[in-house]
């Protein structure tokens, strides 16, 4: 092992197919954007070097991207805490079970296989005022709501819907990582904080919780990256409608380019996404410091 | 040595299989016949690109010695029970059943993903050779930028093609002398009504105007019936009845693009309070209702009017039995009782200003809006044929009639007020307020405001 690291060749060897590939399908692209970002295009005619203007724009003229900012933000702080909360319970319940654990797993991972924008299509019917959810309340006399064009409040009704089906689908992923990682935890740990007297409670909160971090750091940055890009479930539900009130940044890029004809503003956004999701990422690595208790 | 070429194998494969995923396909993909001659697909995209997939509507493959072109198109041709869509499915497959030496590959999405996948194809340079487009901004874009190619010189070319199209067809697809488009058919925003609901309702008379308008709406509602149906999820629904009322207050959309007039004025004003009034008779459920939800509560007997583009007789039609018999039509109502401006719009064909295969277009196109397509389009769909074609109106549906003799006695048209402003974003921005305003989210002084900020900062410039 030693001799082929000293093996430059070698490891150049090794190196270059993902190198390649990551230049080829991740850098270039961002660099290209970031290019495109600070240009006024459409896609059909050349690029024209405009510097900041379109962030500028951004930021002081665009109250469609301002609504989209505080949307991204509101999915990721409401799907961090549900996710992480509900997440890590079921997988703390789901552990602890001698029987039917997989049938359960399954069952609540089963979403996350599923297509999110077939999901998103069949919510948008379920939610529809004429059938599903309503019909079912008018069987007790309620009048639902209009679940997926309701525009009142700083956060719509209809961004907490979207929410609630983000939470249903993408759990089953925060439960599956809590559990590789409950799984993971020496049981001489839990073993002998059980000798010592503590409870099923107190290992899990003292013992089990701690020796998570590392797992809970990944779930979050997961978590919260696809928060802030997400698209596929407001495409297919509300279309950023009604009047862009759902808009997320995502969406937002997507009409601004594929609808309006407007790239280089849409890689603007595209910029400001890319550096939240590194800002979001950097402050979770600060935050939750890991420690390996273990060794 | 063994194992070094063994780990070159993989890393080449690795790299391969990789790259794969970053190429851009232009393959449609490819239908075989079934024996019932519904297209089967096979699925030839070995690419991986799921993103550009699409749905893939084709009666036979194209030969080795066959010219192949793509048309992108905005309804599944299979699928669709649209009766015009099945026209096109039909004339698709006559073309490619004759022995012409070309064959056309029909790429299908839905609707209101159309303009985006268009959009989409053309920024990556796989502009398909013919798409379907309404006229406006979207045609202005592409007409500007080149992606298109006029087509007068293949107009010119065959004199008995050019001179068969009727009257003033090509107005909207013509810019300067160059003709970019070619109409397949023809059709005009009216309001539908269920002559028993009126009956029953004791409205013996359509309204002409306004308040005669409003009235019979408030006697539908006293009958018991919803009066009118109209979507607001699907924005232009709703935006084409503002675009009504605005041209019945005196609203000039060329004025307000060109910056002479403001969306503040008090005729604009005007007209939005009159959408307003006439949304309080609209259905429980049209915030959340889409444009085919509100259609089929007219052809199932749940509101008493529908006001839409004439394109909807086929969509009636092909869902419901009964609604024919049952269907009137009049004119939106003007303020004063006049006959007012009409909306009307045609279904375009536009060529891809790269296509290699020119000719097989113009095959294409000289099908779509050949005698026995323009004869289907009234006959069988209901829709104005664009072409001086003979049509046997006992053949056709009745609300074709009804509607040829509103166009017989029209003083004017208008475009689509979505298809009429500066851009598809001025579009979106007055369907979007219109919407709000209508739901209560903002008033109609913080809706037209917003509009105008809209010009201010984008088209008055």
């Amino acid at each position: 092992m030693n001799k082929a690291l000293r093996d430059k060749k070698a490891i150049l060897f090794f190196i270059l197919p993902a190198a390649l590939l990551f230049t080829l399908v991740l850098f270039g692209p961002i660099l290209y954007a970031g290019y495109i970002s600070l240009c006024d295009w459409n896609a059909l005619s050349k690029p024209k070097f405009i510097g900041l203007k379109n962030f500028k724009a951004l930021f002081t003229k665009d109250d469609v991207f301002l609504t989209s900012l505080k949307n991204s933000i509101f999915f990721m702080i409401f799907s961090l805490v549900t996710q992480q909360i509900i997440g890590l319970i079921l997988a703390a319940i789901l552990s602890g079970l001698r029987y039917g654990k997989n049938v359960y797993k399954n069952i609540i991972y089963l979403p996350c296989v599923l297509s999110s924008a077939a999901l998103g299509l069949l919510f948008s019917f379920i939610l529809k005022p004429n059938m599903g959810l309503n019909q079912l309340l008018a069987i007790f006399g309620i009048q639902g709501p209009n679940w997926l064009m309701s525009v009142n409040g700083y956060i719509p009704l209809t961004m907490w819907v979207i929410g609630v089906v983000a939470l249903w689908i993408y759990v089953g992923t925060t439960m599956m990582l809590y559990m590789a990682g409950i799984a993971g935890i020496d049981k001489s740990l839990l073993e002998a904080a059980y000798i010592d007297g503590a409870g099923k409670t107190k290992t899990f909160w003292h013992v089990t919780l701690p020796l998570l971090k590392p797992m809970a750091r990944t779930t979050i940055s997961l978590t919260c990256i696809g928060s802030l890009k997400f698209f596929d479930l407001v495409y297919n539900m509300t279309q950023g409608g009604p009047n862009n009130k759902t808009q997320t940044m995502a969406t937002w890029l997507y009409f601004e380019g594929f609808s309006y004809f407007k790239y280089g503003y849409a890689s603007a956004i595209s910029i400001v996404l890319l550096i939240m999701c590194l800002l979001v990422t950097f402050i979770i690595n600060r935050c939750i410091s890991v420690k390996d208790f273990e060794n | 040595m063994k194992s070094k070429a063994l780990s070159i194998l993989l890393s080449v494969s690795m790299v391969a299989a990789a790259l794969t995923g970053c190429s851009v396909s232009t393959d449609t993909g490819e239908t075989t016949p079934s024996t019932d001659g519904a297209g089967t697909e096979t699925g030839t995209d070995t690419t991986g690109s799921t993103e550009n997939k699409t749905e893939t509507t084709d009666t036979s493959t194209a030969s080795a010695d066959e010219e192949e072109i793509t048309w992108v198109f905005w309804d599944d041709l299979e699928a669709s029970t649209d009766q015009m869509t099945q026209l096109y499915a039909q004339t698709v497959e006559r073309f490619n059943a004759e022995d012409n030496g070309y064959h056309v590959n029909v790429i299908t999405t839905n609707l209101e993903e159309y303009d985006s996948k268009v959009n989409a194809l053309i920024a990556a340079g796989d502009t398909p050779d013919l798409l379907i487009c309404n006229p406006g901004p979207n045609a202005d874009v592409y007409v500007d930028a080149g992606v298109v190619q006029p087509l007068n010189q293949y107009l010119d070319a065959d004199p008995e093609w050019r001179d068969s199209f009727a009257g003033g067809m090509f107005d909207r697809v013509t810019y300067g002398s160059d003709i970019y488009g070619i109409p397949t058919n023809f059709a005009a925003a009216c309001c539908f009504y269920n002559t028993e609901m009126f009956e029953a309702a004791g409205i013996s008379e359509v309204p002409s105007d306004m308040e005669g308008f409003l009235d019979a709406c408030a006697k539908l509602k006293e009958a018991g019936y919803t009066p009118l149906t109209c979507s607001a999820s699907t924005a232009w629904c709703l935006s084409m009845i503002a675009g009504y009322c605005m041209n019945r207050e005196g609203v000039d959309t060329e004025a307000l693009n060109a910056g002479t007039a403001h969306w503040t004025d008090e005729n604009c004003v005007k007209g939005v309070e009159d959408l307003v009034a006439i949304s309080k008779f609209f259905q429980d459920t049209y915030l959340g209702d889409s444009n085919d939800d509100a259609t089929a509560h007219f052809y199932n007997e749940e509101a008493a009017i529908l006001i839409q583009g004439s394109w909807c007789i086929a969509q009636m039609n092909g869902n419901s039995a009964t609604i024919e018999d049952k269907c009137g039509v009049f004119s939106f109502p003007s303020v004063d009782g006049s006959i007012g401006d009409m909306i009307v719009k045609t279904d375009n064909v536009l060529m891809s200003a790269t296509t290699e295969h020119p000719e097989a277009c113009v095959a294409f196109l000289k099908m779509l809006t050949d005698e026995t397509a323009q004869k289907a389009t009234a006959e069988q769909a209901g829709k104005i044929p664009v072409t001086k074609v003979e049509v046997d109106t006992s053949k056709a549906p009745k609300q074709f009639g009804y509607v040829s003799d509103l166009l017989a006695n029209l003083t004017g048209t208008i475009g689509f007020y979505n298809e009429s402003l500066v851009s598809v974003e001025a579009g979106d921005t007055f369907d979007n307020n219109m919407v709000s305003i209508v739901m209560g989210d903002e008033t109609i002084e913080e809706g037209l405001q917003n509009i105008e900020d809209f010009y201010k900062e984008n088209a008055w410039q």
